[in-house]
């Protein structure tokens, strides 16, 4: 039994650490992301990415993405505990899994989508259009479920 | 030779009979360890504390016992965590054993030492102040414990790299009644 609480709280202390790190590329994609879109309207001259901020944008999505399932795997496969029901804030950031855990499968389909279609010359249209939203979602869900799990928070990093 | 009989169980008998025994029962028991760090104050709390205690000769003998996994702090997988950092598995019970003179009982703060059993190890508190309100025929003990984290060999939890503070303080509230 010790041996299980052991190895639990270890890879629930790698989940921790590298989702905590996967804010880091998960922010920058989403800061990246405006360069990374043609602008104009429909029927207007439609000035597209130039294709490194198109690749930067790509990379960090894919950074995140590597990152995000890594942790993701080590909450997954941590071993329960038998008998012991979830309680306190880890039932919200379970439930918040179930917005950004689908929004990390469906935001990089529709981004490579959206790829596809600038590479193509074409402004992003269809599904694809939703690329950043579904971004901005799953980032607000992964950011709460980060929140939901270190509230209340106290700032004292001045005392000893 | 009879009579020398006589004076030997008397001697035997009368120090036994002269000493009477209190025994007193935990009715109910709040036990709260605090722990803390720059960003987080946790607060962990267990009713399930069974204690006895016995006053004779003058003595009195008491011991608390209470789950480890008894203490609730609200989130389950930080409790699961504290058993795990504790080493709670493998010894799953926090054991306290006190003795004080039975004078002592009766007075508003009664200064004990302490041995608890913890994590596999056993750490010694002199002189702990603990207030005593005497309520009916129930005496309502509350102090608190000074308990640290190096006391008992418990490598301290860390969040973002920054361990808990070294001191867990326990606060004790009890009801006691005699038996």
């Amino acid at each position: 039994m010790q041996a299980l609480l052991a190895k639990r709280t270890h890879m629930l202390k790698v989940h921790q650490t590298l989702g905590l790190l996967t804010t880091i590329p998960m922010v920058a994609t989403l800061i990246t992301g405006p360069q990374a879109k043609a602008k104009g309207k429909n029927g207007e001259t439609i000035t597209e990415p130039t294709s490194a901020n198109l690749d930067f944008h790509l990379a960090l999505g894919g950074l995140t993405s590597g990152m995000y399932y890594t942790a993701a795997y080590f909450s997954m496969f941590a071993p329960t505990v038998p008998g012991v029901k979830p309680k306190g804030a880890i039932r919200l950031h379970r439930v918040l899994e179930w917005v950004h855990g689908p929004g990390m499968i469906v935001t990089p389909l529709l981004g490579i989508e959206a790829y596809k279609q600038e590479n193509a010359g074409e402004k992003v249209h269809g599904l694809a259009s939703y690329h950043g939203t579904a971004a901005y979602v799953t980032t607000a869900a992964y950011g709460a479920a980060i929140v939901a799990v270190s509230w209340p928070i106290h700032w004292k990093f001045w005392e000893k | 030779m009879n009579k020398k009989i006589l004076i030997a169980v008397l001697l035997v008998a009368l120090p036994v009979f002269a000493q009477t025994d209190t025994q007193w029962v935990l009715e109910q028991s709040a036990l709260t360890y605090h722990m803390s760090h720059p960003m987080h104050e946790v607060s962990g709390v267990s009713h399930a504390a069974k204690g006895k205690g016995v006053c004779h000769a003058g003595q009195c003998d008491f011991l608390i016992a209470a789950p480890v996994k008894s203490f609730d702090s609200g989130d389950s997988n930080r409790d699961l965590h504290m058993v795990e950092a504790t080493r709670g598995a493998q010894f799953p019970m926090v054991i306290v054993r006190t003795q004080f003179p039975e004078a002592a009982t009766t007075a508003t703060t009664i200064y004990a030492d302490l041995d608890v059993q913890f994590a596999g190890q056993t750490a010694q508190y002199k002189h702990v102040p603990f207030q005593r309100v005497s309520q009916g025929n129930q005496v309502q003990i509350s102090g608190t414990v000074p308990a640290t984290c190096s006391d008992f060999k418990i490598d301290r939890p860390s969040f973002l790299t920054v361990p808990i503070k070294n001191e867990i303080p326990v606060r004790v509230e009890m009801t006691w009644r005699p038996m």
